[in-house]
C-alpha cells in the first residue's frame, strides 16, 4: 500500500538515508566474509573430504575374513586383537558398541591362550570382573595382582609390551560368557563398530599442520574468533567515522 | 626433560597411590568450600554497595557504565555455565562438533553489533518487550513478547542451576537434590539484594574471577605436561595433534594423571575430525547449530538488555567489541581443558566421568593443587551466577515492567513495581531449580534450547523492527506464531522423547528440528511469514516510521 509515508520508509534494501545507504554497504561486506568464513570453510571441508581409514582398520581388513570363519592363523588373530584394542581404548566408544568388541575380543584372545591355561585364565578373568565391580580402591591388593597376572599373560600372546596401552587395556575388556566360543550373530556388529570408529572425515585442511594444531581445527577454534573481533573492531571504526564525517552526534 | 624430571618429583609414587584412586567427587572439601564461600561473600557485599535504589537502577543500573566495564559486564553475563563447563563438555563428548557451539556463540556477536547494537541503544527502551510493544504498537504483543523472554530466561537459567549445582556437589559433597537448591537460593538472595546496579559491578568482579580461575590451571597443564605452556591456548593445539596421532606409553612412565595412569592415548582422530560418525554428529547438525546459536546470540533479551546500560549509542557499539574479546579468552582457553580431559581420563580406571564437570576433573587428574581446582570451582560457579543474575533480572523486568506495569497496573507506585521485579525473581528461580532437578541434556545443550527459541521469536522481531519499517503490527504477530509454532514443535518432540514417547514421525522430526537447533529454520519461517504479511496489511503508522528515521537512523 502506497501513502504519502513513504519519505520515512526505511529499508536495509533500499536505504533513503546517507548514514543507511553507507550503513548497508559496510554491513554487507562484513556480513559476506564473515559468511564465508564460517560456512563457506565448513562446506569446502565437507565437499573435499574423504574417508579415510585408520592403519589399525587396514590390518583388521586383511584379517577379519578369517577371524570370523575361524581360519585366522595365530598372527592373524594377534593382528585382530590388536586392531580392536586400539578401537576399545578411545574414549568415545559408546557401551553398546564397546560391548560388541569385548564380545569377539574375548573369544579370539581366548583361542590364543595355550591350552594348559585356559582354565586357569578362564577363572582369573571371572575372578577379576568380579573383584573389579566390589573394591574401594584401586590398590587393593587382590584387584592390582590379578589385574597383572592377565596383563602378562595376555601381553605376551598378542605380542605386545606390558607396559603397552593394548597390553593395560585387555583386563578391562574381557567377558567371560565369550570367553569361550565366537558368537557368529555378533560379527555383522563387530563390522560396523569398526568402520565407525576407525575410518574418518579427512582432506588435507585436516592433514595439514598449524602451530601444531590440524589446520582446520585452528581455523575453527582459534582463528575464527579473532576474526570476529577484527570485523567487530573494523564496523565500530568505520561507523565512528562515518558519523563523524556526516556530522551524527551519537555520543550523547 | 627437565620438566619430565620435575614433574617426577613432585608426583612420587607414594603420593600417587598412597591413598588409592583420587576421589574426584569425594565429600566436602575445606579449602575450595572456604574460597568459594570468600567469593560469594563478596559478590553480596559488592551488591550491598551498589544496590538499586529505585525502579531505574534494578532495570538498566542507571545508564552510567564505560565502555570496557559495560565489554566485562557483557563477558560475565555471557560467561555462564554452558561456557565455563559446558563448552568444553560438548568437546569432551563431541569432539569437533563441539566447535559449532564455540562459533555460534561468538559468531553472533557480529550481527548483534552490525545489525542491531547501536540502533537498540538509539530506540532508548529498557526491556525486549519494551522495544517489542512500542516498535509494534500493540500491548498484546508486548504482553507476548515479555513471556517469550520469560521463557527464554527460564530455559536459559535451568543449564546454569545445573552447573551451580553440579558444583556445589563437588564443593560440599552433598547429593545434587540438594546442590541445586542451596546454589540457587544463594543466587536468588544475591540477585535480590543488588538487582541490575550491583549485578553490573558485580559481573566486573566476577569476570576477573572467572578469567583468572580458568587460566591459571592451563598453564600449569600445559607446563607439567611439556607443552608450550606460556600461551596455553597456542600450545594445546600440539595436544590435538598428539590425540589423533596417539601417545604410547613407555616403560619409564612419569608423565601421569593423579591415578598413576600414564599420559598416553591411543590414536583417536575421532577427537579432531569434523562431523566423525563416532561422535554421531553430521554435517547439517554442526551448520545448524552454529546458526542456531548466531541468531539466537542477537535475540537474546538479557543480551540485549545489556546494551541499555550504556550511557550512549557508540558505545554500545564498542562495549560488544570489548564484550566479544574478553569472552573470546575464555573460548580459546574452554577445548584446552577438553583435550586434556581427553587423554588424562583415557584409561578405563578412571570410568565414566560426568561430561559437564570436566574442566574440575581435568584439573584434579592433572594434579592440580586442590586449592588452585577450588578457585576453578569457585569460577565455574561465579559463571553461573553472572549469568543468572543477568536472567533474573531480564525474567523479573519482563514480569514487573512488562507485564504489571504496563499492562495490568499501569498507575502502580515504584515500590509496588520493585515488589514486583522481586516476586518474579523468586517465582522464577522456584520454577527454574525443579526443572535442573530433571538432569534433561548436558548444560550447553540446555542453553541452546535458549537460543534456538529466541532466534525463532525476538530475533525476528528486532532485525525487522529496526531495519524494515514496513514490518507492522500484524505481520509481527503471524511472523511470531510461526516462529514459536516450529519451537513448539522441536519441544514437544524433545520432550516426549525424554520421556520415553515416540511421536509420529519422531526420526524426522528430532533430526530436522533438534532441540539444539530449530532456528535454523523457524527464524527464517517467521522472517518470510512476517514480511508476507505485513505487505498484505495496514501499514505501519507514520509516528513510528517517522521515530525510525529521525531518531535509530539517523
Amino acid at each position: 500500500m502506497e501513502t504519502q509515508n513513504n519519505k520515512y520508509d526505511i529499508s536495509f534494501f533500499k536505504p533513503t538515508t546517507e548514514l543507511a545507504k553507507i550503513n548497508r554497504k559496510l554491513t554487507l561486506i562484513l556480513l559476506l566474509i564473515w559468511g564465508f568464513a564460517i560456512f563457506g570453510f565448513h562446506i569446502i571441508l565437507r565437499v573435499i573430504e574423504k574417508p579415510t581409514p585408520e592403519p589399525a582398520y587396514i590390518s583388521y581388513s586383511e584379517v577379519w575374513d578369517n577371524v570370523k570363519t575361524g581360519k585366522a592363523t595365530v598372527e592373524e588373530n594377534q593382528i585382530f586383537v590388536k586392531s580392536t584394542l586400539s578401537v576399545l581404548g578411545k574414549l568415545a566408544m559408546k557401551p553398546n558398541d564397546r560391548l560388541v568388541l569385548d564380545k569377539m575380543v574375548s573369544s579370539v584372545m581366548f583361542s590364543l591362550i595355550p591350552s594348559q591355561n585356559k582354565e586357569k585364565f578362564y577363572n582369573q578373568v571371572l575372578e577379576f570382573n568380579k573383584i573389579k565391580t566390589e573394591i574401594t580402591s584401586l590398590s587393593d591388593e587382590k584387584y592390582v595382582k590379578l589385574k597383572t597376572q592377565i596383563i602378562e599373560q595376555t601381553a605376551s600372546v598378542i605380542g605386545v609390551e606390558i607396559f603397552s596401552l593394548e597390553a593395560k587395556l585387555i583386563p578391562f575388556e574381557l567377558i567371560t560368557e565369550n570367553l569361550k566360543s565366537v558368537d557368529v550373530n555378533n560379527t555383522p556388529n563387530v563390522e560396523a563398530v569398526m568402520a565407525k570408529y576407525l575410518i574418518h572425515n579427512q582432506s588435507f585442511l585436516t592433514d595439514m599442520k598449524f602451530l601444531g594444531y590440524p589446520f582446520h581445527y585452528f581455523y575453527t577454534s582459534v582463528f575464527l574468533l579473532v576474526l570476529f573481533i577484527g570485523l567487530c573492531w573494523v564496523y565500530c571504526v568505520r561507523i565512528d567515522k562515518i558519523h563523524e564525517r556526516l556530522g551524527i552526534d551519537d555520543t550523547v | 626433560m627437565k620438566k619430565i624430571l620435575l614433574t617426577s618429583a613432585f608426583l612420587s609414587p607414594a603420593m600417587l597411590f598412597a591413598n588409592s584412586a583420587v576421589e574426584l567427587e569425594g565429600g566436602f572439601k575445606l579449602g575450595p568450600a572456604i574460597i568459594l564461600i570468600t567469593i560469594l561473600v563478596l559478590f553480596v557485599l559488592v551488591g550491598i554497595v551498589f544496590r538499586a535504589k529505585d525502579t531505574t537502577d534494578f532495570y538498566a543500573a542507571g545508564r552510567g557504565i564505560s565502555r570496557v566495564g559495560s565489554g566485562m559486564a557483557i563477558a560475565s553475563n555471557w560467561m555462564s555455565a554452558a561456557s565455563f563447563l559446558g563448552m568444553a563438555a560438548l568437546m569432551y563428548g563431541f569432539g569437533y562438533h563441539g566447535l559449532a557451539y564455540v562459533i555460534g556463540w561468538t559468531g553472533g556477536y557480529v550481527l548483534l553489533l552490525i545489525l542491531m547494537a547501536g540502533q537498540i541503544r538509539k530506540y532508548g527502551k529498557y526491556t525486549a518487550a519494551d522495544f517489542i510493544g512500542d516498535r509494534y504498537y500493540s500491548k498484546h504483543l508486548r504482553l507476548i513478547g515479555a513471556i517469550v523472554a520469560i521463557l527464554i530466561s527460564i530455559a536459559y537459567c535451568v543449564g546454569q542451576f545445573g552447573g551451580i549445582g553440579l558444583l556445589f556437589k563437588w564443593v560440599l559433597g552433598i547429593d545434587y537434590t540438594y546442590a541445586v537448591l542451596i546454589g540457587g537460593a544463594v543466587v536468588l538472595t544475591y540477585t535480590l539484594i543488588s538487582g541490575m546496579l550491583g549485578v553490573t559491578k558485580n559481573m566486573q568482579i566476577q569476570y576477573i574471577i572467572i578469567i583468572i580461575s580458568f587460566l591459571i590451571p592451563l598453564f600449569i597443564l600445559t607446563y607439567k605436561f611439556d607443552y608450550f605452556w606460556l600461551l596455553p591456548q597456542i600450545g594445546y593445539g600440539s595436544v590435538v595433534s598428539d590425540i589423533v596421532s596417539g601417545i604410547p606409553a613407555t616403560e619409564m612412565g612419569l608423565l601421569v594423571n593423579s591415578y598413576g595412569h600414564e599420559f598416553a592415548i591411543t590414536p583417536s582422530p575421532e577427537y579432531a575430525m569434523p562431523w566423525d560418525p563416532a561422535s554421531g554428529q553430521t554435517f547439517f547438525q554442526f551448520m545448524a547449530i552454529a546458526f542456531s546459536l548466531m541468531i539466537g546470540t542477537a535475540g537474546l533479551p538479557h543480551v540485549i538488555q545489556r546494551f541499555y546500560v550504556v550511557p550512549k549509542a557508540r558505545d554500545a557499539r564498542w562495549s560488544v567489541v570489548w564484550g566479544l574479546f574478553f569472552i573470546s579468552i575464555l573460548y580459546w582457553s574452554a577445548p584446552v581443558y577438553s583435550a586434556f580431559g581427553e587423554i588424562l581420563s583415557t584409561n578405563r580406571e578412571v570410568g565414566k566421568l560426568a561430561k559437564d564437570a570436566i574442566v574440575v576433573y581435568t584439573a584434579q587428574l592433572g594434579n592440580v593443587h586442590p586449592l588452585i581446582v577450588g578457585l576453578l570451582a569457585a569460577g565455574g560457579v561465579s559463571a553461573a551466577f553472572s549469568t543468572v543474575s543477568g536472567l533474573l533480572i531480564a525474567g523479573a523486568s519482563a514480569f514487573s515492567h512488562d507485564i504489571y506495569v504496563k499492562v495490568l497496573r499501569p498507575d502502580s507506585t515504584p515500590k509496588q513495581q520493585l515488589a514486583m521485579a522481586r516476586l518474579g525473581t523468586v517465582l522464577m528461580a522456584a520454577i527454574v531449580s525443579l526443572i535442573a532437578l530433571l538432569k534433561l541434556a548436558l548444560i550447553g545443550q540446555l542453553v541452546a534450547i535458549a537460543f534456538s527459541l529466541a532466534g525463532c521469536t525476538i530475533f525476528p522481531l528486532f532485525l525487522l523492527g529496526i531495519w524494515w519499517s514496513g514490518s507492522n503490527r500484524a505481520g509481527a504477530k503471524a511472523g511470531l506464531i510461526a516462529g514459536a509454532t516450529v519451537s513448539l514443535i522441536a519441544l514437544i518432540y524433545f520432550v516426549a522423547g525424554k520421556q520415553g514417547i515416540i511421536l509420529p514421525a519422531h526420526e524426522f522430526v528430532s533430526y530436522w528440528l533438534g532441540a539444539w537447533y530449530f532456528a535454523w529454520i523457524g527464524a527464517p519461517l517467521a522472517i518470510v511469514v512476517n514480511i508476507v504479511v505485513s505487505k498484505m496489511t495496514k501499514e505501519t503508522p507514520i509516528e513510528i516510521k517517522k521515530f525510525l528515521v529521525e531518531k535509530v537512523h539517523s
